[in-house]
């Protein structure tokens, strides 16, 4: 009844597991672990920080970043033998109880990030820019975007148990294996796409969207 | 009975019309970052990151259409 609880703070222990060991005793010049944890840190901010400017993106950052690793690790637990909603331990991006509570942190942080940068006054402004005309258009997105963002990842994850989970019913060992296969990359898409509309939302609301 | 039937009729067009108009929709995104990318491949890593931005917009709708039809086949049998 609580998998997708129990699965999120394995996750958390497979993230801990990875990041301790390699920031520990960081040196200036990097090897091994360090080496590697680095250049997937780097390419994460560069390519989620592409949208913001320079210090919006160093605050926003971490933010981004944990976003994505959380996610790929979530979609991937999926692909894992064991794993399934019919039968087995659970990825919680599977339930939309956790993609709603993403879907509502990206929310107060497009909110935070825009009083933080532009000052209350100007960001109430942002509503009624370019014409007064757009306020109900601006409302209904700000209900929109993460209703869907909730719903773009649980349906991609759910639905791919859930048809993976039939197939595996039906004919048991070698019809599943092109779906999880695509598994793999839609786990890889729908991470990337949450992240990046996150950056999109966020550069919007500090004024970087023109 | 007949509210079964009726549930199961519209499960199934909901994914159909829903990957429907996904499909086709897919279909002229790509044509467009195939041509762009033929025309021009120094902008093919920027083209290829908006074109996946661009297909993950389009699939939320068609997910609409598959989370409809998982409602209305577990509506079945609670009827």
């Amino acid at each position: 009844m609580y998998e997708h609880v129990v699965t999120q703070w394995i996750i958390i222990l497979i993230l801990a597991l990875i990041t301790i060991p390699a920031t520990k005793n960081m040196k200036v010049v990097p090897r091994g672990l360090q080496n590697a944890w680095e250049a997937i840190v780097q390419w994460a901010l560069d390519f989620f920080g592409g949208a913001l400017t320079e210090d919006v993106a160093k605050k926003w950052a971490p933010l981004l970043a944990t976003f994505f690793l959380f996610i790929l690790t979530s979609n991937y637990l999926g692909l894992l033998p064991g794993a399934g909603t019919i039968s087995g331990f659970v990825p919680p991006t599977a339930d939309w109880n956790i993609t709603v509570t993403l879907a509502l942190i990206v929310f107060f942080a497009v909110h935070i990030a825009g009083v933080a940068e532009n000052g209350g006054l100007g960001y109430l402004k942002h509503f009624v820019s370019p014409n007064p005309a757009f306020l109900p258009l601006n409302l209904l997105e700000e209900i929109a975007h993460p209703l869907s963002l909730t719903i773009r990842l649980f349906g991609n994850i759910f639905g791919h148990e859930m048809i993976v989970g039939f197939l595996v019913l039906l004919a048991p060992f070698f019809i599943p294996m092109p779906l999880v296969a695509l598994g793999v990359l839609t786990g890889l898409i729908q991470a990337l796409v949450f992240t990046i509309l996150a950056a999109s939302y966020i550069a919007s609301a500090t004024g970087e969207g023109h | 009975m007949l509210a079964k039937g009726l549930c199961a009729i519209g499960a199934c067009f909901a994914v159909s019309i829903g990957a429907l108009g996904g499909g086709i929709g897919m279909g002229i995104g790509g044509k467009g970052a195939f041509e762009s990318i033929a025309r021009q491949p120094e902008v093919a890593g920027d083209v290829r990151t908006l074109l996946f931005i661009v297909l993950a917009f389009i699939e939320t709708l068609t997910i609409y259409g598959l989370l409809i039809a998982f409602m209305l086949f577990g509506k079945i049998g609670a009827i």
